[in-house]
């Protein structure tokens, strides 16, 4: 039987096709090859059924989830007011539309661009339906605690307009694709003024979920761009402008990040003239994952810097290009390409870095898992172990997400392979 | 204020291809220098009008600038720590703070990299059983925030032990309550110092013994035995440096009464959960570094130990380890040093780390920005001395191999 | 293709960046996102009066309030404050603005109230904060006056056997961190020579877990907290009957509002506004009569009461207020009898007497200096 390759649960490797296997015969090689083997077979399995049943029992029957399902809208949002709710799917709906149509167009050109080199993109159904399942499992577990059906039928409603519009974007001719880019951008900033401008809601009073992504996106934006440019200092051939850039680097990287966080709440302030209006406490902290995450994507990228070799520099120079050109065109590309895993994996540092803020007193879902067992009803009665279940799935399944599809990035990219 | 900024990096690549003008502009060791006073004096200036406003908004508010409070009385006490009285200075707080910090960073080194090289061979285990285990280990722990894991331990875990009047008695050396675990330990009295002393010069000896046991076996080839060998000197020398000296060196069990414990080692609540998720934490990523190694060891290494006869433990400990260690050393380093930086994520549970007696220490009325400083520093200097431990082995491992 | 990605990218960036600052404007002023950068500008000192000024003219008042404690701050499902602290923010911009009602609360934990009013974040700190000379002089702050006396007390289960704290030898006792009740409690057991583990806490919240789940013998805070957190004891826990607080007094805590320090004008307004709950209360003026009160008052045969209400034309202590602050204030938040029995007293779950938080015509220790 030439059965398609399937990726058993979880397997990290692509294996060769299987074969059809006799199960005692698969049960003897795997679990009971050697007498040492057998031993630890024997010692485990009770062990990881006990813990899976445990869990699993957990999850379905002793856990009491009314804590999640009378505070969902807390946690999403934590203190965002209520009446302003809508403002946040009008923002959900129209970055589902720009990205929808920038994933379509991505998709294609890379598709194209595939092609014309002679590549195949060969994607199993299956392959493309395991990427759909951490997504699904992050919606599920969120709009599952949902008493009503409105945040079903609202987040059906955006999912289907993204991918709508992923459709349309596949037949947008040639010619226009070059200002999709520029009309994401401008979705992205249309619809963060969405929630905060035009009588809404200013950033302190963000909360939950909300809060958490907007500190991982708004400090990832900035900082591998700044990240970028101080790993370009620290290879500069002036001595000044390395050892400052390395300074800089080596402080934030040497300094725990709550430390840093601790700094920017107490301290910040008194760096800014007397006349200066006081940044937001958010805006701090949002200052503070910038700074910190910079240094790390500078060592990253300063690592891929190093893996161009002399050669393409001197090519660069020898084609007559300026120092800025030979940067840009030739080397960035190259370094960058390298350390995408790297840069993807900062991403998700940073994402569950954000917990951090719950310790300078903001109301991120960390803090909010533990502030909603204080509510008179779930006072004192270990309600603490649902909502921190909770949360870390949240926490775990968009982290795994993420690794996950690093790791399809990395094969894709074909990184390590050359 | 604008100007500083847009002489901030990029300029350094940007600025050499000067247009062709005056030979002073051509000169590029000229433009050079110029480039680099100015991105200096820049960022200097930058400094300089940071701490300049730091300065005038405490003197403006009145807030003292100096150190001096470093030699107040804390007047609070210091979880863990008995013998620390209120009187003690702020500067006794700090360094306790710092003694708590550097002791559970390195229990949580030393456990997380055991944990992570068992858990990362157990993935490439050809038992599918382990296997699957140690990568559910690896994906569950590593995609959680460690901040989470130390909360869920704190409240989720520990606290949800027996109060201290049911607490559970596993016989007579420990006692387990949500007020902390005692466990039997050693008590020292006052004159066991000489024993001491005798121990350690009973551990150098055993290595001297052991390295004399390997040149024996490099040079003769006969069985070394080298751990058989240390472990006997060792245990011959301080067995009879105790019948000698005879310390007062008692075992000390946990014993409740009333409402305190006295005797054994108390593992609180706070230390225990920071300890247990950052070594989970750090672990699981050390797993990953050291199966991505193992792989990257060359196949070729296996099949050579293979064909030598050796079987397949032999095969892990003499030829694959070795070799994958050496690659993942510099990864590992760095999981050293995250996890040396979490443990400030000890302030969630108040576990009594320096940024945490900091923190009491600026609630308390001293001034932060002065205590931030000392946190930094602290935090700065155990970093680098991570840093150079860990290159300096990396330079003996890389000069043992070619 | 890729060049339009690369502008998107920055473009991106300095968007986030620009939103970034409009969002800190916008954060001090919600009312009005169009309005003028200077009115934003909260310069606590620059200039005499700088404060009362930007108060007036941002048209609301930022109060730095505790986080959850009830009697003295808490938030309501519908999102509204109330509580005796709460009370005072109000009753500062009544007299301020003319609106108790134009406040925005923002919650400080323990160790983040001085640097929050230091940094000017809050424009006054009103999160029963001890007054003490360290406090007064080294955290950049003024304390203004003494709103409620307080003491700090020890609360225990009631089946626990301790009937003083000679009794809670070899205990291990809950505080909050960086708050003078962790150096009293300290300096008590030390005096009493009482060998004890002090387990400190952020938050009274986390504090009250660790007490549910029996990790301490004891609670320590002052008087008024315990008997807030003591009424509203969940059942769940055996409710208000299974603690009780022990008779013994540690020490004095004199609770007050903070205005930053090096603006006397504002110090000034605020230290006023207190004494004008006080001297409501002495004059008998409520917040159910002061329109009569108002409308009856003869000012040429009560100057007194006449100049405190604000109707003696030409009289002007010169606090930069409209001459009916004090008018505002009892209107549309009461004296201080009003706000004791509303927040903490008998009535409330807290249970509290009045005690020494009487008129100094009854023994206690409120006394307002005459307003002329």
């Amino acid at each position: 039987m030439s059965a398609p390759v399937t990726t058993g649960t979880g397997a990290d490797t692509a294996r060769p096709p299987q074969r059809r296997v006799d199960p005692a015969r698969w049960v003897r090689d795997n679990l009971f090859p050697t007498p040492f083997n057998s031993v630890l077979t024997l010692v485990f399995a009770p062990l990881v059924v006990w813990a899976t049943w445990r869990f699993a029992r957990f999850l379905v029957v002793s856990a009491r989830w009314e804590i999640v399902e009378t505070n969902l809208t807390l946690y999403v949002v934590g203190g965002f007011p209520r009446e302003q709710l809508w403002r946040l799917w009008l923002a959900l709906t129209i970055l589902a539309a720009v990205f929808g149509l920038l994933g379509g167009v991505v998709g294609v050109t890379a598709r194209e661009a595939a092609v014309a080199a002679g590549r195949t993109t060969a994607t199993t159904r299956w392959d493309r339906l395991a990427r759909l399942g951490p997504p699904a499992l992050l919606l599920l577990v969120l709009l599952g605690f949902s008493r009503t059906f409105t945040p079903l039928l609202l987040t059906g409603a955006v999912v289907a307009i993204g991918l709508s519009l992923s459709l349309v974007a596949r037949r947008i001719p040639a010619a226009l694709r070059r200002a999709v880019p520029l009309i994401t951008v401008a979705g992205v900033v249309v619809s963060l003024y969405s929630i905060s401008s035009f009588g809404g809601v200013p950033r302190d009073e963000w909360g939950g979920l909300l809060i958490t992504m907007y500190y991982t996106i708004g400090a990832l934006v900035v900082s591998y761009p700044v990240g970028i440019l101080f790993a370009l200092g620290r290879r500069s051939s002036l001595p000044m402008v390395r050892w400052v850039c390395g300074a800089y680097v080596e402080f934030f990287r040497g300094s725990p990040l709550i430390t840093l966080l601790f700094t920017g709440w107490l301290v910040l302030p008194f760096f800014l003239p007397a006349d200066f209006p006081t940044p937001t406490l958010v805006t701090r902290a949002l200052i503070i994952f910038i700074l910190f995450t910079s240094a790390y994507v500078a060592e990253i990228v300063r690592g891929g810097l190093q893996a161009v070799g002399r050669g393409q520099w001197e090519a660069a120079q020898a084609l007559g290009l300026s120092p800025w050109k030979q940067t840009r065109l030739i080397v960035l590309p190259q370094a960058l390409r390298a350390v995408i895993p790297g840069l993807v994996g900062q991403a998700i540092s940073l994402f569950k870095d954000t917990t951090l803020v719950l310790i300078i007193g903001q109301q991120d879902l960390l803090a909010i898992a533990q502030n909603v067992t204080k509510q008179d009803e779930f006072l004192g009665q270990g309600y603490i172990i649902e909502s921190l279940v909770f949360v870390g799935i949240v926490y775990w399944v968009a982290s795994y997400w993420l690794s996950k599809e690093s790791q399809r990035l990395e094969v894709r990219l074909g990184v390590g392979q050359r | 204020m604008a100007e500083t900024q847009q002489q901030r990096p990029g300029r350094a690549t940007a600025g050499q291809d000067g247009p062709a003008r005056p030979p002073l502009w051509r000169d590029v060791r000229v433009l050079r220098g110029v480039l680099q006073v100015g991105f200096l004096v820049a960022t200097v200036a930058l400094v300089q009008w940071l701490f300049g406003n730091l300065t005038s908004n405490l003197d403006r508010l009145g807030i003292r600038r100096d150190f001096t409070f470093l030699d107040q009385p804390a007047g609070f006490s210091i979880l863990g720590a008995p013998d620390f009285r209120a009187q003690d200075t702020i500067q006794n707080a700090l360094l306790l703070g710092l003694g708590n910090a550097v002791r559970v960073a390195i229990l949580g080194v030393l456990l997380s990299l055991l944990i992570g090289i068992v858990v990362g061979v157990a993935r490439l285990s050809k038992n599918w059983l382990v296997a699957r285990s140690a990568s559910a280990y690896v994906e569950l722990l590593r995609n959680i925030p460690p901040l989470v894991l130390v909360i869920f331990f704190y409240l989720g875990v520990l606290a949800t032990l027996p109060r201290l009047t049911e607490a559970t008695f596993l016989g007579d050396v420990a006692i387990i309550s949500n007020r902390g675990i005692w466990v039997a330990w050693l008590t020292f009295g006052d004159g066991s110092q000489p024993f001491l002393t005798a121990a350690a010069v009973a551990l150098v000896v055993a290595l001297g013994v052991a390295r004399w046991r390997t040149t024996v076996f490099d040079r003769t080839g006969t069985p070394h035995r080298r751990v058989l060998w240390a472990a006997a000197t060792f245990a011959v020398v301080t067995a009879l440096a105790f019948s000698v000296l005879q310390p007062p060196i008692e075992p000390s069990l946990p014993v409740l009464d009333g409402r305190v414990v006295t005797g054994g080692a108390w593992l609180y609540p706070e230390y225990l959960s920071l300890l247990l998720s950052l070594v989970l934490y750090a672990s699981s990523f050390i797993a990953e570094i050291v199966r991505g190694s193992i792989l990257a060891v060359h196949k070729g290494q296996n099949e050579a130990a293979d064909a030598l006869g050796l079987s397949s433990s032999q095969r892990m400990r003499y030829v694959i380890l070795p070799q994958a260690l050496r690659i993942a050393a510099p990864a590992i380093g760095n999981e050293f040093l995250n996890l040396t930086k979490n443990v400030s994520l000890g302030i969630a549970v108040g576990f009594a780390e320096i940024l945490r007696v900091a923190n009491t220490a600026a609630g308390n009325g001293q001034p932060a920005p002065q205590l931030l400083i000392v946190v930094l520093g602290a935090y700065l200097f155990l970093s680098l001395i991570i840093s150079v431990i860990v290159n300096v082995f990396n330079r003996r491992l890389q000069l043992v191999e070619r | 293709m890729k060049r339009s990605i690369r502008i998107a990218s920055v473009a991106l960036a300095a968007g986030l960046v620009l939103s970034a600052c409009a969002s800190d404007e916008e954060a001090t002023d919600a009312a009005d996102p169009a309005a003028p950068e200077e009115t934003v500008t909260v310069d606590p000192a620059q200039t005499e009066g700088g404060l009362l000024a930007a108060v007036q003219e941002r048209g609301t008042l930022i109060c730095g309030v505790s986080q959850g404690l009830p009697g003295f701050s808490i938030q309501g499902d519908d999102g509204t404050y109330t509580g005796f602290d709460v009370d005072y923010c109000r009753a500062v911009a009544a007299a301020v603005l003319g609106d108790a009602d134009a406040v925005d609360f923002v919650e400080l934990s323990a160790s983040a109230r001085f640097t929050a009013l230091q940094a000017g974040e809050i424009d006054v700190l009103i999160r029963n904060t001890t007054w003490t000379a360290t406090r007064d002089r080294n955290e950049g702050g003024s304390f203004a006056a003494t709103t409620f006396y307080d003491g700090q007390g020890m609360m225990v289960d009631t089946d626990s056997g301790f009937d003083t704290i000679d009794d809670m030898a070899n205990t291990t006792i809950c505080v909050q961190a960086g708050t003078t009740t962790q150096l009293n409690l300290e300096s008590q057991f030390a005096a009493r020579g009482l060998p004890y583990t002090a387990l400190t806490f952020e938050g009274n919240d986390q504090l009250q877990a660790a007490y549910f789940e029996g990790r301490c013998d004891g609670w320590t805070s002052d008087l008024s907290q315990l008997a807030a957190f003591r009424g509203t004891w969940p059942d769940e826990q055996g409710g208000a009957e299974s603690v009780k607080i022990l008779p013994d007094v540690i020490s004095k805590e004199p609770l007050g509002p903070l205005t930053s320090d090096g603006d006397s004008e504002w110090f000034d307004v605020v230290q006023w506004v207190v004494f004008a709950t006080f001297q409501a209360e002495e004059f008998g003026i409520s917040s159910a009569n002061v329109d009569s009160i108002v409308a009856s008052t003869n000012p040429d045969e009560e100057p007194a009461i006449g100049r405190f209400l604000g109707l003696v034309d030409g009289f002007d202590p010169g606090l930069g207020l409209s001459p009916d602050w004090a008018v505002n204030v009892i209107s549309q938040v009461g004296n201080y009898e009003e706000i004791f029995l509303r927040n903490v007293g008998p009535d409330t779950p807290l249970g509290l007497s009045r005690g020494v938080n009487s008129l100094w015509t009854d023994g206690g220790l409120l006394y307002a200096p005459p307003f002329r």
